[in-house]
């Protein structure tokens, strides 16, 4: 009796002990009170604290699947529209607008910068091939992308009262579809752009005087630089490095939602896109002037990869110099910071 | 004219998910798309208050302002109503509504979205009234048969109305005389502007145009 007694009792305690073990942590992390229950007890009725979560913007629990689901009210939809809708539109339209006019002026007033000295016929290489296939490949996408962007956010008011409602629907969902494929195209293109060109344009000391003469834009005057000047390195860490990474990395946040990033990113990603975007055609069009219209000389570089040799030295003096010394040597593959092959 | 809103009473909802589950099956809408939901705050504790949130039919509806192609409309009743021949797909409506209203049925890989869909406060779209092609596209119009929206209709508590604003404001007010308390109703200053400074009444839009 007395040794049954003793089984009994461990097989309580036993018992006893595990119960402690699984309820004993249940009742520690019962959660403290509700806000909202506290409120209720002294002011029945009063639903101060749930209005304020409905407002907070956190995601309280619901059924349905899907990103943010269990936000009832996101407020930073409003700011991203006021944004948007108005001085985002307003005055990127404004600038953009502006530099079209400042270049056509300054066109009307400057005309095309030519050679002071007659071409020599002796041409030097300016640009391997893979050099200008990035360039083009980068050109062509931005433009591309340029286009469809602006159609995008200005469409609305400008094409849209002359298409109607049918075609100008047309027309947009083609350009956003070409936005979206377009734009990885771009940032790889300006990846290959950066690798290829960034050891020619790290700032070197003859810069200043550059800076100094600001470029000899209005004297007429040739500064001379190495391979790429000021205004060129300048165009490269802001355009391409800055704006266009930049530009390119919110796009890619906007691209794909598949990664169930929340409203709010996309908001300030779209904002950055816009503002980045609007700089970066804005600074293009000056760009894409001076390459084209702006310069006798400057666009064969580019097309071809050879440029004549009156051109390189009354435009790149000290790099042409460098090509000189190197004439005859066989050129190396790769990029090539020294030009070598001097073709007639 | 009537102004059509929808109220939901946080003391009257028990979280049923009736009307997310009337309103999928009456308009037969697209996978992944949910165009009405209900949210739990404190669930499962003391203080626990349920609200169900479709799109508000907002007196200056951010989705209307920022779409690129101007596809939406406002009917004579204040719903607001959107195209879907002229959807393009850009989501900005999404990043706009402070609702979440707007969805994406995914029309591709990458999360590419397809043509916006939304609550249509049961009033289908532009195409002709009751016909195959709007119902394919926006589900039913209840209102052209001269019904309420059907989430509204089947809630349980009445927690869930959907009608003329001014019909439903004077349903609620009776409530909180009952009660004694609790005047506010949510989601209501963000949609229709503070009770204080009511935004002046939109002009309905053209509808259908494509």
């Amino acid at each position: 009796m007395a040794y049954d007694m003793t089984v009994w009792r461990r097989l309580l305690c036993a018992l006893l002990t595990l119960c402690a073990l699984a309820f004993g942590p249940a009742f520690a992390a019962d959660p403290p009170p509700t806000d909202q229950a506290l409120r209720q007890q002294v002011q029945p009725l009063n639903n101060a604290p749930v209005w304020r979560e409905v407002r907070s913007g956190e995601a309280h629990f619901t059924t349905v699947k899907g990103v943010e689901t269990g936000v009832l009210i996101q407020s930073g939809g409003q700011t991203w529209r006021a944004l948007r809708n108005g001085p985002i539109t307003l005055y990127g339209g404004i600038v953009f607008s502006a530099m079209l006019v400042l270049l056509a002026v300054f066109f009307k007033l400057r005309g095309q910068i030519r050679l002071s000295e007659p071409k020599t016929g002796r041409l030097i290489q300016r640009f391997t091939t893979l050099e200008r296939m990035s360039h083009w490949t980068m050109a062509i996408s931005f433009c591309v992308l340029m286009v469809s962007g602006l159609i995008m956010l200005f469409g609305k008011h400008v094409l849209l009262p002359v298409f109607g409602y049918s075609l100008f629907a047309v027309v947009a969902m083609v350009c956003k579809n070409i936005h979206n494929f377009v734009g990885p195209v771009f940032i790889l293109s300006v990846l290959l752009f950066i690798v290829l060109f960034v050891k020619d344009n790290v700032w070197q000391a003859i810069d200043a005087l550059w800076i100094r003469k600001a470029g000899g834009l209005l004297s007429g005057e040739h500064v001379p630089s190495h391979r790429f000047n000021f205004g060129e390195k300048t165009w490269f860490w802001l355009g391409v490095v800055f704006l266009s990474l930049t530009v390119g990395a919110s796009g890619l946040v906007l691209n794909f939602p598949n990664f169930e990033q929340g409203r709010a990113v996309m908001q300030t990603a779209n904002l950055v896109h816009l503002i980045g975007g609007l700089i970066v055609m804005t600074l293009s069009l000056a760009h894409i002037y001076i390459g084209t219209l702006g310069m006798e000389g400057a666009l064969e570089g580019m097309q071809t990869g050879y440029v004549d040799e009156t051109w390189a030295k009354e435009h790149h003096e000290l790099w042409y110099d460098a090509a000189r010394q190197n004439q005859g040597m066989e050129q190396t593959p790769g990029g090539l910071s020294a030009p070598a092959a001097v073709r007639t | 004219m009537a102004r059509m809103k929808f109220i939901c009473d946080a003391e009257r909802c028990i979280e049923c998910n009736g009307c997310v589950t009337a309103c999928k099956n009456e308009h037969e809408v697209p996978w992944g798309v949910n165009r009405r939901r209900v949210v739990t705050i404190n669930d499962g504790v003391p203080g626990e208050r349920s609200m169900s949130v479709a799109c508000m039919h907002c007196s200056d509806a951010p989705c209307m302002a920022v779409c690129p192609v101007d596809c939406f409309y406002r009917t004579d009743e204040g719903v607001v109503l959107h195209d879907k021949d002229l959807c393009i797909g850009c989501g900005y409506c999404f990043y706009a509504c402070p609702f979440g209203a707007p969805q994406f049925p995914q029309a591709g890989a990458f999360g590419l979205r397809g043509k916006m869909d939304k609550c249509t406060f049961c009033a289908g779209g532009p195409e002709a009234n009751s016909s195959e092609e709007e119902f394919r596209k926006y589900g039913r119009n209840r209102l052209a048969e001269g019904k309420l929206p059907l989430c509204a209709e089947v809630c349980s508590t009445k927690a869930l109305l959907g009608g003329d604003a001014d019909v439903l404001a004077d349903i609620y007010r009776q409530r909180v005389l009952t009660r004694g308390k609790g005047a506010e109703i949510w989601g209501w200053s963000t949609a229709y502007g503070k009770p204080d400074a009511p935004a002046a009444a939109p002009a309905p839009s053209a509808g259908g145009k494509s």
